[in-house]
């Protein structure tokens, strides 16, 4: 179980270790001792989010606007759960983590991913999310630690998340085969594009479900 | 406050914050309580995430120049793969070499 873990969770290791490398260079520009670069990679665990508090530590924010924003920036994830109300088990430490470890790929990886049989969900679940995150954490420490003497040139390599989306993507069109949740989902992005650039993953989330449920409830009221 | 606190108390609250966004969820909707509209946000939710996510970094593409070619050519080739070989790391891996090949060029 754990070797397919890590083969599924491959994908994932493409995103995260040269987009940690690429926060662990930048964090190493604060100043502070390298294994926070680590430190936060285990503790916070949210790609946007750390790349934006370079930008707060630097500008030395205070602490409730840093959870504020952290909180606003991430509330897409309260959407990511919904999914996983039923497949995470009962509450216990291995349920408090998968939540914990509830980021842009692995939700978009858990929910395409089909659970071979033999395996119980959730410790598959687990240990691909465990890796995922030491993907990330060891992406970070790799650049905080090597920020003085790295040269491979790693431009280009944030395609790897639109590349594992699209195939994602695909891969969803496969198992779900309705047309209607990817119109819904292209529609929104635009519209929440064309409104509010800022937060745009936020509002096209939000819009698009408030969409589908507009869509079923009318469409319930119709039959009764 | 000393440099390494603010740090500290940075990464801590950013930690709880992420955390509880995650956690939200969880807590408001106990599984159990089979809810069919519940059921089937849940169900439309990951395709439409999913799609709203490649929009998302896509969003950024000077629609004006060569970036757009290279793109939307490396995007063609992960997808061509993935219909093909459906072997997702193989796909990502060829797409992404393609896309750095042009942007280092």
């Amino acid at each position: 179980m754990v070797r397919t873990a890590i083969k599924i969770s491959l994908p994932i290791m493409f995103g995260f270790v040269p987009l940690g490398i690429a926060f662990g260079l930048l964090f190493q520009d604060l100043g502070y001792p390298w294994y926070f670069a680590s430190i936060m990679g285990i503790i916070v665990y949210a790609g946007a989010a750390q790349f934006m508090a370079i930008g707060f530590l630097s500008a030395g924010l205070g602490v409730v606007e840093i959870a504020m924003s952290t909180f606003f920036l991430n509330s897409r994830h309260m959407f990511y759960g919904l999914s996983f109300l039923e497949r995470f088990g009962n509450w216990n430490l291995r349920k408090l983590y998968l939540i914990f470890g509830m980021t842009d790929e692995t939700y978009a990886l858990l929910t395409t991913i089909q659970v071979p049989d033999s395996y119980v969900k959730e410790r598959y679940y687990l240990y691909i999310t465990l890796f995922a995150q030491f993907y990330w954490v060891l992406g970070c420490t790799i650049g905080a630690l090597l920020a003085d003497i790295l040269t491979f040139n790693t431009n280009g390599m944030e395609f790897a998340a639109t590349a594992l989306f699209i195939v994602l993507l695909i891969e969803q069109w496969i198992m779900v085969r309705r047309l209607l949740p990817f119109i819904v989902g292209f529609i929104s992005s635009i519209i929440a594009l064309v409104i509010f650039t800022d937060h745009m993953l936020l509002v096209a989330i939000m819009l698009s479900i408030i969409s589908i449920v507009f869509m079923r409830l009318t469409k319930v009221d119709h039959h009764e | 406050m000393n440099e390494l606190h603010y740090l500290i108390a940075v990464i801590i609250v950013m930690g709880l914050s992420t955390y509880f966004t995650r956690l939200i969820p969880f807590v408001l909707f106990s599984p159990g309580r089979e809810s069919s509209l519940l059921n089937y946000v849940a169900k439309s939710t990951p395709p439409m995430v999913m799609m709203i996510l490649v929009v998302y970094m896509l969003k950024d593409v000077n629609y004006y120049s060569f970036e757009l070619i290279y793109t939307f050519l490396s995007l063609a080739i992960t997808i061509g793969l993935h219909v093909y070989k459906r072997n997702a790391l193989l796909s990502i891996v060829v797409g992404t070499t393609v896309y750095m090949c042009f942007v280092q060029m």
